[in-house]
């Protein structure tokens, strides 16, 4: 597979604090690639900077063969972006805004029109166009945007936190979009999101963590390097149940009468639950999430930044 | 230059939109009219009104040409700034885009007050001054849509902007003959109005409105049409080349300080990025 973003030994500095710090790596062409990681992590920096929105510090970032510093505009002309915050223009309608955004990457005057509708069709806005931007709703002008950042056929298309603030129904909503357009289309999307769940869909999960990539894998590989199922018990007798635990080496966490053992292996689980089969009250075996991981490596609950 | 001619038209389309911006833009000129003209009765003029209504017109130009500034930044504090630069577009056009319309609406409602002039007694004895009048505004409101822009790629923050505004938009005005002729002016004052743009402004602007083209020397300078820098005369036609001269500076440095301007650093919330 051709990889459509190079990244390689990119170090952005503000003064003295280093950002992002001599990173890496390389996204297939076609693939859902999503960047994930703290706040402050350097994630939007890099971002910004394969925008075409910042100068880099050192090192090379290529997208589609064409360098992010001095080929800005054929860099503009190949992606998409849909920043965190809303670009769109509030006092105009839809379509006008649409319009603005042809003129503004030179779509030929007469394909305008079917460009419009066909990316209206495929947020299901197409009814929409001839209404404000500001009387649409949150989620609205999010699929806007997308369409928006659709019109001049880019080849990757940024999403920097697509759906932070929607509720679960446009979510996925927009997650349908999203995965319709890199098998129809063939695009490549970048994202960061603070959602694992939608990371789960990925084809490579990339963590950043003080400005440097930690982890650049597919979800099922990091899961399986990360993380361990957890069994969650309770039983009866607690403290019995405890040191027997304890005589067979597991690692786990008490809260109260609630266990949480890690599970290296089923069977030997299995075997050694055994015995209390009668006094267990519950028992929950629980897969390893990208949640997990995140935490892992970065050593912090992602929800708690997101709440930020 | 495709971008030029959607910029200009969406910033139109802005304007009109905006009812209320509109109608008061054209009721406070009368305010300010109505005010100065009971403050200020002269002999000196004949037609105290007419007088006024140049210095308001050309004022209001003025003012107007600089909320170019103010609409900018509001284009980079909601974001739409980010969607423009991040597009292949030249950004000379999209700074080309920005005065244009802004010398646009700046120049309408210079104009809309004159036609609302001619309902309170304003008139011309030639029909061509109407043209002459047209032009100059024109020419008014790009060089302060320049400075504007300028000011607006200079700035960090709306907030600082608008402290800035006051301290352009109230010397400029005030110091300039606009409002108040020159001559009521303490000595110090009138020195600082001689390094103002606004005051030649006004000066040709007045010159055309009034017909006064024709008068000698000292009957400009007695109107205050012209200034008498100790022996040297600036007569108003050189006045007109002035502000061309500061038009081209200002258009210069309004493009550059665009073109290189980091938008990234106007942001509307301080954790962002």
């Amino acid at each position: 597979m051709k990889s459509i973003i190079e990244v390689r030994n990119y170090t952005k500095k503000y003064g003295d604090f280093t950002a992002v710090d001599d990173v890496s790596f390389e996204v297939e062409e076609g693939s859902i690639f999503a960047f994930l990681g703290p706040n402050g992590a350097g994630k939007s920096t890099t971002i910004n900077t394969l925008c075409t929105m910042m100068e880099k510090t050192a090192g090379t970032l290529l997208i589609d063969g064409k360098d992010v510093s001095t080929e800005k505009d054929a860099v503009r002309q190949a992606i998409g972006v849909v920043f965190q915050s809303q670009t769109l223009d509030e006092k105009m309608t839809v379509s006008e805004n649409l319009k603005m955004h042809c003129v503004f990457y030179g779509v030929p005057k007469k394909e305008v029109k079917d460009r419009i509708n066909f990316v209206l069709d495929l947020v299901d806005l197409v009814d929409w166009q001839n209404k404000s931007v500001s009387s649409l709703s949150g989620g609205m002008k999010r699929r806007v945007e997308i369409a928006r950042a659709l019109l001049h056929y880019p080849k990757v298309l940024f999403l920097d936190e697509p759906t932070t603030g929607l509720d679960p129904q446009t979510r996925n909503r927009m997650w349908e979009y999203i995965t319709r357009l890199q098998k129809e289309k063939n695009i490549t999307i970048f994202l960061t999101t603070h959602y694992m769940d939608e990371a789960e869909i990925c084809d490579k999960v990339a963590i950043m963590d003080d400005g440097k990539i930690m982890v650049n894998d597919t979800p099922e590989n990091l899961k399986r390097l990360y993380t361990k199922d957890k069994a969650i018990v309770q039983v009866s007798n607690s403290d019995l149940f405890e040191a027997a635990l304890n005589r067979d080496e597991h690692t786990y966490k008490r809260d109260k009468e609630t266990f949480y053992i890690d599970i290296d292996s089923i069977q030997h689980f299995l075997e050694f639950i055994e015995p209390f089969k009668n006094e267990i009250n519950n028992l929950e075996i629980k897969k390893g999430t990208l949640n997990d991981v995140f935490l892992e490596i970065t050593g912090k609950e992602i929800r708690e930044e997101s709440a930020q | 230059m495709r971008t030029i001619t959607a910029l200009w038209l969406r910033n139109i389309r802005g304007f009109v939109r905006d009812r209320v911006k509109l109608i008061t833009s054209l009721i406070i000129p009368f305010f300010f009219l109505y005010i100065f003209r009971s403050i200020f009765k002269t002999d000196q003029v004949e037609d105290p009104t007419a007088f006024l209504l140049a210095g308001i017109i050309v004022a209001t130009v003025f003012q107007t040409s600089l909320n170019i500034a103010t609409s900018t930044i509001d284009d980079t504090v909601s974001g739409y700034m980010k969607e423009i630069l991040v597009s292949p577009t030249s950004r000379f056009q999209v700074a080309l885009g920005q005065i244009l319309s802004a010398a646009t609406i700046a120049t309408t409602q210079g104009i809309l007050i004159l036609i609302i002039g001619f309902f309170t007694g304003l008139s011309f004895d030639h029909w061509y001054t109407f043209i002459y009048v047209l032009l100059i505004l024109m020419l008014v409101g790009l060089v302060f849509s320049g400075l504007g822009l300028f000011l607006a790629s200079m700035v960090k923050s709306s907030s600082t902007f608008q402290v800035v505004q006051q301290a352009v938009v109230l010397p400029f005005t005030f110091l300039s003959g606009a409002y108040i002729p020159l001559a009521f002016l303490p000595n110090v004052l009138r020195s600082f109005a001689y390094f103002n743009p606004m005051t030649y402004t006004t000066a040709i602007f007045r010159t055309i409105m009034l017909e006064k083209g024709g008068l000698t020397q000292t009957e400009w300078v007695e109107l205050g049409l012209a200034f008498d820098l100790n022996g040297f005369i600036i007569t108003p036609w050189m006045s007109g080349i002035i502000i061309i001269a500061f038009g081209a500076l200002f258009l210069f440095l309004a493009t550059n300080a665009f073109v290189r301007a980091d938008f990234n650093k106007i942001s509307r919330s301080p954790g962002e990025s």
